[in-house]
């Protein structure tokens, strides 16, 4: 029945609704706006320069260290950042630069992963759910809100002591945390604008449900969404780091940088270098990816009102 | 204004040096004050299960022990005073110290021995590991008789285990908080120090015994257990003074604390060690080539260097180590390093492309850090690992299917015991409870059996040369050191000796100066 009735409806839309270049154009418009709006504030133009540098780094970060990143350099164990050794050497002579570079991969993927599934879940059930109504609203947010009663950490403790430690694992629970936060933002989006005209009138057009959903009201919710999936990342990224950090998250040799900074905190007073540097990366990149969200939520604002 | 500073301080120096001297000689010792060790909090406190050190430190201090056994692993009387062995090894008669009273002011006799050692059973106390099967009787209020089953060499450190802690008579739940005005009731030792608080979770203070029966003991007037369970706070509060006394030190914290002003460092040689261990019934080390790679595959020089910056002593491939100075055989041929001889004895085993295995380990003692390592190493062989870092306590777990007795490949931390048969008999025999390697050797089986009722010393040691032997041509097991355990003190505290087992430090003759 969707299959023939696809035609028709994207005929009628082309007749009926107002006149749109294309959406892809569109599309791209705004987001060379976004980018533009972005560049204009110094703090929104400086996470987005953090966030394309961190995004190189997971890129070509491997390729450019000089030493691979479990590579024991023999004699060379607490050395202090030098030339040779731009940021020293931990306890067993690891290159730190090293390191930092190849974790960067692991640190973005895994969060920037987990994220992107969680907010596309999010995403699809927070429309539906506020487009259908009723008793399938009222009991999947339910559903969702007892798990947004359970705190983050503890539910990735339990989780993960259950399925082991390892990245899927992680993305799984990122993925289940974020799920039920990013169904909520969305749903209630999708309520303001659910009795709008143009709802109603592709209704009236007799428009499928999910041309409803994805044409109608996705790009309708979607600066909403944009926000959301960056704030989101941004938390992922440092949840996905305190797992590293207690021991949880990627095992060793790992050069995830909250697994660094654990392995390297209690040497602290020999080898400060092998905990300050992935600290201070996760630190840059959090506040990064925040000042992007933060910018883009500006702009949202003013253009959506 | 500095000079005069130094010059007035050296002067104290020498004013308070020249007081302790005479005190000294006087037979005065400067007495008194309170000690605040930091430790991790303990859990189980039933004196004949709770078996870590931090519970052993907390209940040795409340109770006593029919003999101790010293650092240095001799056994000197306690509760008591002497003992006599039958010919046949079958029969050990104790004579009890007089006057000894419990905190509840009741007088000590044997049948409170007798009720301890039948506990000791009943409960399954770990204890009962080294003291084997036997019978206690008592003819008399202060003679005590126990029975062997068969001769046991090591019984008097079965006698003298951290759990064989004397408990009244009668007692059904030692150590057990008790609702009403004297919560405190259960806690009824014949020890130097009586509870009188204890916050779950927080601290535990102990106050000086005044009728305790060995005269001029304890020196300090209470004791304090501050529960820190992070090893790093715990460094961190000794440096500020908020404790005097933090013990088993982490290997990465020890150079922050050599040489700190203020801070005596203590280093004991124990036969603490890790157990780099194959299964012999599954896996690859089924195959005894396979074990053989391991072993040459393995540099235990470099771990030691790099994981405990030398501080250990480098180990072979079983677990008699220096700890026993009459049965550690200095000559023995180290185990060489040999990546080459490793990748041929994998191919005649069958694996020319190498093997890959998945190594399990725990995060504690830096054995995370050893597994990353040996990663290192053993690529040079062509095994390639992956590691699992589990959580100490899961891993040791029962109810974890995965746990240390199931891996094919695994990191295993074996503390300090009295004697090497606390290894051998535990985790070597066939069928013992521990035997992690699932590994059965009838001869070396036989010769386990044999040093156990061995009670002369270069016999012994002769039985365990052989063993030695065993565990190097066919053995599963890899030791890459004997680690000393580290503790540290604020230098103001004096007289405290710390044994292998960090928890059985006596603090009787402690002092704060």
């Amino acid at each position: 029945m969707g299959i023939t009735k696809q035609p028709m409806a994207s005929l009628t839309s082309e007749i009926t609704t107002q006149p749109e270049p294309s959406r892809l154009k569109q599309l791209l418009s705004t987001l060379f706006n976004v980018l533009k709006q972005l560049a204009s504030r110094p703090l929104s133009l400086i996470g987005l320069v953090v966030v394309v540098l961190f995004i190189l780094m997971a890129i070509f970060g491997s390729t450019v260290a000089p030493y691979k990143f479990d590579a024991l350099i023999k004699g060379a164990a607490r050395q202090a950042p030098s030339a040779a050794y731009l940021f020293g050497t931990d306890k067993l002579g690891r290159d730190v630069f090293s390191r930092v570079l190849w974790g960067a991969r692991e640190v973005i993927s895994i969060p920037g992963i987990a994220t992107t599934i969680a907010v596309a879940i999010g995403a699809i059930i927070g429309m539906a759910t506020a487009y259908f109504g009723g008793w399938i609203d009222e009991v999947v947010s339910r559903l969702l809100d007892s798990l947004l009663a359970i705190p983050a950490l503890l539910l990735a403790l339990v989780m993960l002591g259950v399925i082991g430690p390892s990245p899927i694992g992680i993305v799984i629970v990122i993925v289940l945390l974020y799920v039920p936060i990013v169904t909520r933002v969305i749903r209630s989006a999708t309520l303001n604008i659910r009795s709008s005209g143009f709802i109603e009138a592709a209704k009236l057009r007799g428009e499928a449900n999910w041309y409803i959903l994805f044409r109608e009201i996705l790009p309708s919710v979607l600066p909403a969404l944009t926000v959301e999936a960056a704030l989101r990342f941004s938390y992922a990224i440092f949840l996905t780091a305190s797992l590293g950090f207690l021991g949880l998250g990627v095992q060793p040799p790992s050069p995830d940088w909250g697994r660094m900074v654990n392995e390297a905190r209690e040497s602290y007073e020999r080898t400060p270098w092998a905990l300050w540097y992935p600290a201070a990366a996760i630190a840059v990149l959090v506040i990064g990816v925040n000042l992007l969200a933060d910018g883009l939520r500006r702009i949202f604002r003013y253009e959506g009102g | 204004m500095q000079r005069l500073d130094i010059r007035k301080s050296r002067i104290f120096i020498l004013v308070a040096m020249l007081l302790l001297i005479t005190g000294s000689v006087f037979g005065v010792r400067a007495a008194g004050g309170t000690l605040k060790v930091g430790m991790v909090a303990p859990k189980v406190l039933d004196p004949a299960l709770g078996s870590n050190d931090p519970e052993v430190l907390f209940n040795r201090s409340i109770y006593d022990y029919l003999v101790d056994v010293l650092p240095d692993r001799t056994i000197a009387p306690n509760l008591a005073t002497e003992w006599k062995v039958s010919d046949d090894g079958l029969t050990y008669t104790f004579t009890l110290q007089e006057g000894v009273k419990f905190h509840d002011g009741s007088d000590f006799s044997s049948a409170d021995v007798v009720f301890t050692f039948q506990r000791l059973v009943t409960v399954k106390s770990p204890a009962t590991n080294l003291l084997g099967e036997f019978e206690v009787t008592a003819p008399d209020a202060k003679t005590v008789v126990f029975t062997l089953k068969a001769p046991n060499a090591d019984f008097l450190y079965g006698i003298g285990n951290q759990l064989s802690l004397i408990i009244k008579n009668g007692t059904e739940k030692p150590n057990e908080i008790a609702t009403g005005d004297k919560p405190y009731a259960n806690f009824n030792g014949t020890g130097p120090f009586m509870l009188t608080e204890y916050k779950d979770g927080e601290s535990a203070t102990l106050t000086k015994n005044p009728t305790y029966w060995k005269s001029g003991q304890p020196l300090l007037d209470s004791v304090e257990f501050k529960f820190i369970n992070d090893p790093v706070t715990q460094v961190n509060a000794l440096k500020s003074g908020d404790v005097d006394f933090i013990f088993k030190i982490s290997p990465d914290q020890v150079s922050g604390l050599d040489g700190a002003e203020g801070i005596s460092l203590i280093q004991t040689t124990t036969n603490q060690h890790p157990v780099i261990r194959l299964r012999t019934d599954e896996g690859p080390g089924k195959d005894v080539k396979v074990r053989q790679a391991f072993k040459y595959a393995t540099d235990r020089t470099e771990l030691n260097e790099l994981v405990l910056e030398g501080r250990g002593t480098v180990g072979n491939n079983d677990p008699i180590g220096p700890g026993y100075a009459a049965f550690f055989d200095k000559d023995i041929k180290v185990q060489e390093y040999d990546p080459e001889k490793a990748k041929a004895l994998l191919a005649e085993a069958g694996y020319p492309d190498g093997l890959t295995v998945t190594l399990q380990t725990i995060n504690v003692l830096g054995y995370d850090t050893l597994a990353t390592v040996l990663q290192q190493q053993w690529a040079k062989a062509g095994i390639t690992v992956e590691i699992q870092v589990n959580e100490e306590g899961f891993y040791y777990d029962d109810s974890n299917p995965n746990n240390w007795l199931k891996a094919d490949l695994g990191i295993t931390g074996w503390g300090d015991r009295p004697a090497p048969q606390g290894y051998l008999a535990q985790a070597y025999e066939t069928g013992a409870a521990y035997n992690e390697t699932h590994w059965s050797d009838p001869d070396l089986d036989m010769l386990i059996q044999e040093a156990s009722v061995t009670t002369d010393e270069t016999a012994r040691a002769g039985i365990y040369n052989k063993i030695s032997d065993i565990f190097n041509e066919s053995g599963p097991i890899i030791i890459p050191w004997f680690a000393p355990v580290f503790s540290a003190s604020r230098s103001n505290i004096t007289g405290i000796t710390v044994a292998p087992f960090p928890g059985l430090t006596d603090l009787r003759g402690v002092s704060v100066s």
